[in-house]
């Protein structure tokens, strides 16, 4: 397993520059999570560190070794595709051998270590066939199958969950942690579903437009946000965040509290706002607000909550979760 | 009443089509099992006896085996000319599909030139000469290729984008180089669309009369149209041969098509879609 | 600025893969016919060329045999074109409805496309022959005095025309069936519950939406139809006479009497043919197209 570090990689396509500098060192055999909004450059990144793409200024080490200008296969890594991109002629067994039947090596080999991957993964079933016959799990296995056997020193995801369904999603997140703790490999991992970000990562790297926004784990991305992008774009339901003459009032440019750090009581309050909408979650209740000097306010109560639509009440940000930027 | 028009529209149909289109294949088969006298009536009357293989076999004789050999010349052409063709044009609608590249509108402007201009004959006949290539077949199979690759690298080319480009991305991680991306990855996926080429560029090279007229002059080297060109003036009274050596040039596409009418279906219309 | 010190990475899709191809291209097709525009207006024997500007031109449109081959090139192509879309447009209305054997129908009506074109003539020839052929001998148990289908220079090269459309209307069929099944069928219901009649349906629906299949029928048509040489040569060399010589026929006839330059004239001419006719009309129809 290696370590990783990105300095000052920028990337333009003709006039446009869509990575705007970014730094980033990540620890040998850390799951680290690109994370952001369509086009905020993820993906760029991720296929600059894979060799897809060259970096218009900038260097990339991987293990200690200056990796920018080497080609993919010479990098050390191996990449989980969106699309899981599986050779559509080729069986399980073919696709998964076939780095090493490029580099040919004997048939023996690359027999045994089919097999050994397939095994770990519970594709032996499976090796014969053609990625048609498979259902999106099992090629998404596959896809990881073809990673694992390059023993590669860094892992790149690329949305790999994306075109899965709900339930499957869940399971697979599951997977790839087990993955992670079972190889103890470097693995980068693009997506921007925050939910699979929070859930696996050791770190997130939040990126918007180019540039990062901040970098931490993901309850110091809860807990401390650094901007009011990634206030807003970690936790769900999202942060209420308000500008303009509010903030200023409160002494900062953007106020911030979340849903679930606000009390609410009949008496007697910080603001006091209607309830416009109330959605029952069973655990959760979620009460839609309308406070007159703020706007809207979302705030997350127990499932039981008694307040109803067209109450008034007021609402009390709880001791130390208030944030200003 | 509404249930028997399709009927009967498609009786007469089929009734007027066989007329048409059947029939001057009926009459070709019937005057090539015939015998001289016969056949020189040129008639729908049946032959009082089945001469196919008598015919067959004289037709074969003449002049020397001549048709055998053209047999030979023709194939050889065709089955060299269309496996160039699908390598090199493979190879160019690849390319000119995945890469951003200038010499992809130069590519495109030469490709239009070669589906609209006509090839200009002596000069070409000149240049290969002074290359020493006139009036052989090597000579012969690179014009066909030239000729022929304008359409197939469109073919091609637009087949092509239907190939994701995930799947030559993961190639390279694999440690794929150029090549081999191309010939384990690509190339096999092109199937379809290979067999449909090889089908169309198959008949039209077999079929083809113009260009051995020009470049192939000869007894040594000649096709099978060629042949077929010259026993009409050697056979003037001898119609049953003649048909015979029609009835045998014909077989072959009929035989490809037989098997290949799928494809060749979709070959023609894609080019034709294409334009 | 970062050129200098970076190893230009190479894209993985290698440009060299045009070398082979581009140079069989170029070479054997691009450079003769190219540097026919130059031969054009020489006099040359393969190996000498002497220049003699327009004349070879001026030759060709002042001498009646020439001059016919071009005239009788442009009816032949209009003729097959026109005659190849309107039969084609009409069988392949006829192959997309629902009638008994469609599917046999399609084959038997696509199968002379695949066939040797000189077979073809020969057999034809012969069916065609004023006296003997089985075209006459039927017309004559019928009553009807049958004409000297080739052997009439005014109707020879309307023959070879027919023939020709007889052999290519398969494939003019099966571009108008691709065509029409692109024709959603809500259009037709749509019109039927208006009341439109199926010949309304036909004129207001189908044609309009069959353009871009007719485009292409017609400019396949025009272009083959312009360089059209072997069914000619196989039916009538360009005779009786001259009456149904076309340029195709013309080049190849000035090449064997050794008139090269002339011959090479032949090409440019049917090449300036070719572009006057396609392009304008690729222009007009794309025009239309961003019209409506």
């Amino acid at each position: 397993m290696a370590e990783l570090t990105l300095k000052q990689v920028r990337k333009s396509f003709g006039a446009l520059e869509v990575i705007k500098g970014v730094d980033l060192e990540v620890a040998s055999g850390e799951f680290v999570v690109f994370v952001g909004p369509s086009g905020c450059g993820k993906s760029t990144l991720l296929r600059i560190i894979a060799g897809l793409e060259d970096t218009t200024s900038g260097a990339l080490t991987i293990g200690g070794k200056d990796v920018t200008y080497a080609e993919p296969s010479e990098r050390g890594i191996a990449m989980v595709f969106q699309s899981y991109a599986l050779y559509p002629h080729m069986t399980v067994a073919e696709n998964i051998g076939f780095g090493l039947s490029l580099a040919r090596r004997p048939k023996a080999e690359i027999a045994a270590k089919v097999a050994a991957t397939a095994e770990t993964l519970q594709l032996t079933q499976l090796l014969e066939r053609k990625p048609k016959a498979l259902s999106g799990g099992q090629r998404q296995r596959v896809a990881i199958g073809r990673a694992i056997i390059r023993d590669p020193k860094v892992f790149l995801f690329d949305e790999p969950l994306s075109n899965l369904d709900a339930s499957l999603r869940a399971q697979m997140r599951l997977e790839i942690s087990d993955l992670h703790a079972r190889l103890k490999s470097t693995m980068i991992y693009v997506t921007h579903d925050q939910v699979e970000a929070m859930t696996m990562a050791d770190k997130i790297v939040v990126l918007n437009g180019g540039v990062v926004e901040q970098i931490g784990s993901p309850m110091e991305l809860y807990r401390n946000p650094a901007t009011p992008f990634v206030a807003g774009f970690i936790g769900s339901p999202k942060m209420n965040l308000y500008g303009g003459e509010t903030a200023r009032r409160l002494n900062c440019t953007t106020y911030g509290i979340r849903p679930e750090h606000i009390r609410l009581s009949e008496g007697a309050g910080q603001w006091q706002g209607r309830i416009r909408h109330l959605e029952r979650l069973g655990a959760d209740a979620i009460l839609y607000l309308e406070v007159p000097e703020l706007g809207e306010m979302v705030v997350r109560a127990e499932g039981e909550t008694p307040f109803a639509p067209g109450m008034t009440v007021w609402a009390n940000p709880v001791e130390g979760a208030e944030h200003r930027f | 009443m509404r249930n028997v028009r399709p009927y009967v529209t498609g009786a007469i149909a089929l009734a007027v089509a066989a007329i048409i289109f059947v029939m001057p294949f009926v009459f070709v088969a019937l005057q090539a099992v015939k015998s001289k006298s016969e056949a020189s009536r040129l008639d729908f009357e049946l032959p009082e006896h089945w001469l196919f293989w008598d015919n067959l076999v004289a037709v074969f004789k003449a002049r020397d085996y001549q048709l055998a050999l053209a047999y030979f010349n023709s194939t050889l052409i065709t089955v060299v000319s269309v496996t160039i063709l699908i390598l090199l044009s493979a190879m160019v609608g690849y390319v000119m599909q995945r890469r951003k590249t200038v010499w992809n509108r130069v590519a495109s402007i030469a490709l239009f030139m070669g589906l609209m201009m006509p090839p200009a004959v002596v000069p070409t006949i000149g240049l290969l000469q002074d290359i020493g290539l006139f009036k052989t077949m090597t000579g012969m199979i690179l014009i066909q290729v030239a000729y022929n690759l304008s359409f197939s690298i469109l073919l091609y080319r637009s087949f092509i984008s239907t190939i994701p480009r995930d799947l030559d991305e993961a190639a390279l991680i694999d440690g794929a180089k150029p090549r081999q991306i191309f010939f384990r990855v690509v190339l096999p996926l092109l199937k379809p669309v290979t067999v449909t080429n090889v089908v169309v560029q198959s008949i039209a090279i077999f079929n083809d009369f113009t260009n051995p007229l020009y470049y192939l002059p000869g007894k040594e080297n000649v096709t099978v149209q060629l042949t077929l060109y010259n026993f009409q003036s050697m056979y003037t009274s001898q119609y049953n041969l003649l048909f015979m050596n029609i009835l045998l040039v014909t077989i072959p596409p009929l035989i490809v098509f037989i098997f290949f009418n799928r494809q060749i279906v979709a070959g023609m219309t894609a080019g034709g879609v294409k334009g | 600025m970062t050129e200098t010190r970076r190893r230009s990475r190479k894209s993985p899709y290698p440009l060299w893969f045009f070398i082979p191809a581009a140079i069989i291209y170029g070479v054997l097709f691009l450079f003769p016919t190219i540097s026919s525009l130059w031969f054009s207006l020489t006099r040359w024997d393969l190996s000498t060329a002497e220049f003699i500007g327009l004349e070879n031109f001026q030759q060709f449109f002042s001498e009646p045999f020439l001059v016919k081959g071009l005239v009788n090139t442009l009816i032949y192509a209009v003729t097959t074109s026109g005659l190849k879309t309107v039969c084609g447009l009409m069988l392949a209305v006829l192959l997309t409805s629902n009638i008994f054997a469609r599917g046999f129908l399609r084959t038997l009506v696509f199968f002379p496309v695949l066939v040797s074109t000189i077979g073809i003539g020969i057999t034809f020839t012969v069916m065609m022959h004023p006296t003997k052929g089985i075209i006459n001998v039927t017309l004559k148990t019928l009553g009807i005095p049958g004409p000297g289908w080739l052997t009439n220079p005014a109707l020879a090269l309307f023959s070879v025309a027919l023939v020709d459309v007889w052999k290519g209307v398969g494939l003019a069929t099966l571009i108008f069936i691709a065509g029409l099944a692109a024709i959603s069928p809500d259009y037709y219901e749509a019109a039927r519950i208006d009341g439109a009649t199926r010949l309304q349906q036909f004129s207001r629906i189908t044609l309009p939406l069959v353009r871009p299949a007719t485009v292409i029928v017609v400019t396949l048509s025009l272009i083959g139809g312009l360089r059209s040489f072997d069914l000619i040569w196989a039916m009538t060399r360009g005779g009786p006479g001259f009456s149904s010589d076309v340029i195709a026929s013309v080049i190849y006839k000035q090449y064997q009497a050794g008139f090269y330059g002339l011959s090479t004239a032949g090409n440019v001419i049917l090449f300036a043919l070719i572009a006057a006719i396609i392009l304008p009309f690729t222009l007009w129809f794309n025009r239309r197209e961003v019209g409506e």
